[in-house]
């Protein structure tokens, strides 16, 4: 019994000394002239399907969950965002060159038709996230409209 | 006892070192990533000694390609994962400084996104569907490569399924005649037809 009182001291010790390595935050507040919104002219249904779906990971500023202020929630999270911005910034959309461009239209398209995205983990805490039918359509459909009309003008 | 309490508090303080620890490795690689100069990927031995003033390596990255488009003919992702990675290290030999200003910046346009659906392809060998989801788009940067830099002068044929893609069809190039469809594999091998040939 007295072990056991030590490893559950122990863990919370080790639980209240964690929360004091926390991750810089994702949030710049600013819109750059590279912004997604700013290069394509994008539909509003299309738009917030995207700000609930996409932009916490794939853009410069995360709507951070109440959760993220406990460790190791936020590394994890903090992860995440790095890889996800990594793949795609829908915040720096704009500085690809024509031609990624097109491919990162169509691999989101892929994306969300083959389930990939968003991550499962996501899906759970974040129930506008869990895409309906007609809005998987809807985005892919779009991207792959706009994938097809900037080939052709190249 | 106490070692048991010991060891706990060991672990958890390793995990959380691991953690910033990878923090600044992710770091040190990104830097690494930006200055592709410093980059210096050795090609297997098998292929031919690379002399000190290289040519553009048309020829090397073709055959990458063809590697790459055979393997998914024969519904092999795990073959194609390897082309697709060797047709990173190849791009990685190429000196941009060497070529002429005019095609330097078609190679860097297309470079750019041939490596990221090379890197894609090199990362899904268990996703075949995948590999092929990016295998329409670098097959476009193929083509373009060609266009720019010749076909190493070897004929090629561009070949196209209308089915692939979703429907939308989608392109390939070959070194054979006969069509051989990389989208379906061996399920409708022979599904698509030669649209051009690059002499």
């Amino acid at each position: 019994m007295k072990l056991f009182k030590k490893i559950i001291l122990i863990l919370v010790i080790v639980f209240v000394a964690i929360q004091f390595v926390r991750p810089a935050r994702n949030k710049s507040g600013q819109v750059l002239p590279t912004d997604f919104t700013k290069v394509y002219t994008v539909p509003n249904n299309v738009q917030s399907i995207l700000q609930n779906a996409c932009y916490d990971c794939h853009t410069n500023n995360t709507n951070y969950p109440w959760y993220s202020n406990v460790q190791p929630i936020a590394w994890m999270l903090a992860r995440h965002i790095k890889n996800g911005k990594d793949k795609i910034n829908f915040s720096e959309f704009g500085s690809n060159s024509t031609r990624k461009q097109i491919s990162k239209l169509k691999e989101i398209a892929n994306q969300i038709k083959d389930d990939e995205m968003p991550l499962f983990s996501y899906k759970m805490m974040h129930s506008k996230a869990n895409l309906s039918k007609e809005e998987k359509n809807l985005i892919m459909d779009w991207m792959n409209k706009t994938a097809d009309s900037l080939s052709a003008n190249n | 006892m106490t070692n048991i309490i010991l060891g706990i508090a060991i672990a958890t303080a390793s995990l959380t070192a691991c953690n910033s620890h990878n923090a600044t490795d992710t770091k040190q690689t990104e830097i690494k990533n930006d200055s592709p100069a410093t980059n210096t990927v050795q090609k297997s031995p098998d292929t031919t000694i690379i002399p000190a003033t290289v040519a553009f390596p048309v020829n090397e990255i073709i055959a990458d390609y063809l590697q790459l488009k055979n393997a998914l003919t024969k519904d092999n992702g795990k073959d194609a994962a390897k082309a697709g990675n060797a047709i990173i290290a190849t791009l990685a030999t190429v000196d941009m400084k060497s070529l002429p200003a005019e095609q330097m910046k078609s190679y860097m346009d297309i470079a750019d996104d041939l490596k990221e659906h090379a890197e894609h392809i090199g990362a899904n060998g268990d996703k075949i569907e995948h590999q092929r989801e990016h295998f329409v788009m670098l097959s476009k940067d193929i083509t373009d490569l060609i266009k720019a830099f010749g076909n190493g002068g070897q004929t090629l044929y561009k070949d196209f399924c209308p089915m692939a893609n979703n429907g939308k069809g989608a392109i390939w190039i070959s070194e054979l005649k006969e069509i051989k469809n990389p989208y379906y594999g061996k399920s409708m091998s022979t599904c698509g037809s030669v649209k051009e040939t690059l002499k």
